[in-house]
């Protein structure tokens, strides 16, 4: 998917919550749907399957939603991601083969560009660029502003990350990984922009030598939600034409199975009073 | 065997028919669904897909079906219910496929509706 079509699905859920009046975090798309008079129902916790199903039967819209990783954030997401399809253009031909059902599995890792955009458009519902970035103007940068966000969001840690790191006007990453694989990567547009740095690709090994590597080699880091800080050099991850001095924290997600590591480098700060630089940095970036 | 049409290759005509059957211009339209005008042209032309908020809101406003505006059905006010058999009903997890059926059954009672094509 082009980042202007990503760019196009954030910007549609933002004008979504604008025009309805939904103003304040967190959002809630259980609400969201009732207001659209849209049935939604959990699936059974036993269930695991699909993250969710947008079914139609004639004008009648529903939503079927997984509850098996018992997270809250996910079961947002799940539902926030169907209602991307119905509110999306076009998704018509995609969601209606010749059925009413259609099931999707959130949480980007589809390759599917509809996919892809019902996520992009489920991350900027939960979390808007300009109530997150409001809310964010007193925080710094790392795993503790990330989880201070998800708890204000409602959503979950995955989410939150990715929309952090999207937003961000500092020079920071966020790798998800399983094992030894990368399942992905966002990258700050600050970090993008450093002569030489590499993208981190999906499916790709996680770098040698990196904290994040040795923290997967022992599973159970990741099933009891182990937490890691290292300072490192990020360069290790990234290659790039200069040290970029840095952290790295680790968190084990549990159930979830995976890990995200959040890398952080005030290299672009170093001379300024950080937290003022960094409060008006957030304000003057995300007013644009 | 020939293909169906996509949902989105169907609309654009239906959606004129539709409108020219209940008497009113793009501009009427528009303001009973609560739409910009131009989005009716557009729809119209098939420079503009819809989003099935834009098809529900359009169905409403023309007292037609969503099945009618998709060129499921002939008839304005008739709707198709949802066929089960559909593609990718053999990915799904016999779980899901049961609680789909389950979910879509309650849909149709919602409507008042029966599913001709429910097996």
């Amino acid at each position: 998917m082009s980042e202007e079509i990503a760019w196009l699905a954030s910007k549609k859920a933002e004008l979504f919550l604008v025009q309805q009046g939904y103003t304040t975090l967190p959002i809630d798309p259980f609400q969201i749907a009732k207001d659209l008079s849209i049935e939604v129902k959990a699936k059974p916790a036993t269930a695991p399957g699909v993250s969710g199903m947008l079914l139609r039967h004639g004008d009648n819209f529903g939503i079927l939603y997984a509850t098996c990783y018992a997270n809250e954030g996910f079961e947002k997401f799940s539902v926030a991601h169907e209602l991307g399809h119905y509110l999306l253009e076009g998704h018509i031909d995609h969601v209606l083969p010749e059925d009413g059902i259609h099931e999707s599995r959130a949480g980007f890792l589809s390759s599917d560009p509809y996919e892809m955009e019902a996520d992009r458009f489920a991350a900027a519902l939960l979390m808007p660029a300009d109530l997150f970035k409001r809310a964010c103007t007193r925080l710094s940068d790392g795993l503790d502003a990330i989880e201070t966000m998800a708890s204000l969001c409602n959503a979950s840690m995955t989410t939150t990350a990715i929309r952090f790191a999207q937003l961000a006007p500092t020079c920071m990453a966020i790798v998800m990984s399983s094992g030894t694989t990368i399942d992905y990567c966002f990258m700050s547009e600050s970090l993008k922009t450093m002569g030489g740095v590499e993208w981190l690709r999906k499916n790709e090994p996680i770098p040698n030598g990196v904290e994040t590597g040795r923290f997967n080699a022992n599973s159970g880091n990741v099933e009891q939600a182990h937490r890691v800080v290292r300072d490192v050099d990020l360069q290790d991850w990234f290659g790039g034409q200069r040290s970029l001095p840095g952290t790295e924290e680790i968190l084990g997600l549990g159930r979830y199975g995976r890990t995200l590591t959040v890398l952080t480098t005030d290299v672009l700060s170093d001379d300024e009073d950080e937290d003022e630089e960094l409060e008006e940095s957030w304000e003057i970036r995300f007013r644009r | 065997m020939n293909r169906s049409p996509k949902p989105s290759e169907a609309f654009p005509a239906r959606l004129t028919e539709a409108r020219n059957i209940r008497g009113l211009s793009q501009t009427d339209l528009a303001e009973i669904a609560g739409l910009p005008a131009s989005s009716i042209s557009r729809f119209e032309s098939g420079s503009r897909k819809p989003s099935f908020e834009n098809l529900r809101r359009l169905a409403g406003a023309l007292q037609a079906t969503t099945d009618f505006l998709l060129g499921r059905v002939d008839e304005l006010d008739a709707s198709r219910a949802a066929n089960p058999m559909y593609r990718d009903f053999q990915n799904l997890s016999d779980d899901d496929r049961d609680l789909a059926r389950g979910f879509m059954k309650m849909l149709a009672k919602r409507s008042g509706g029966h599913d001709e094509d429910e097996d």
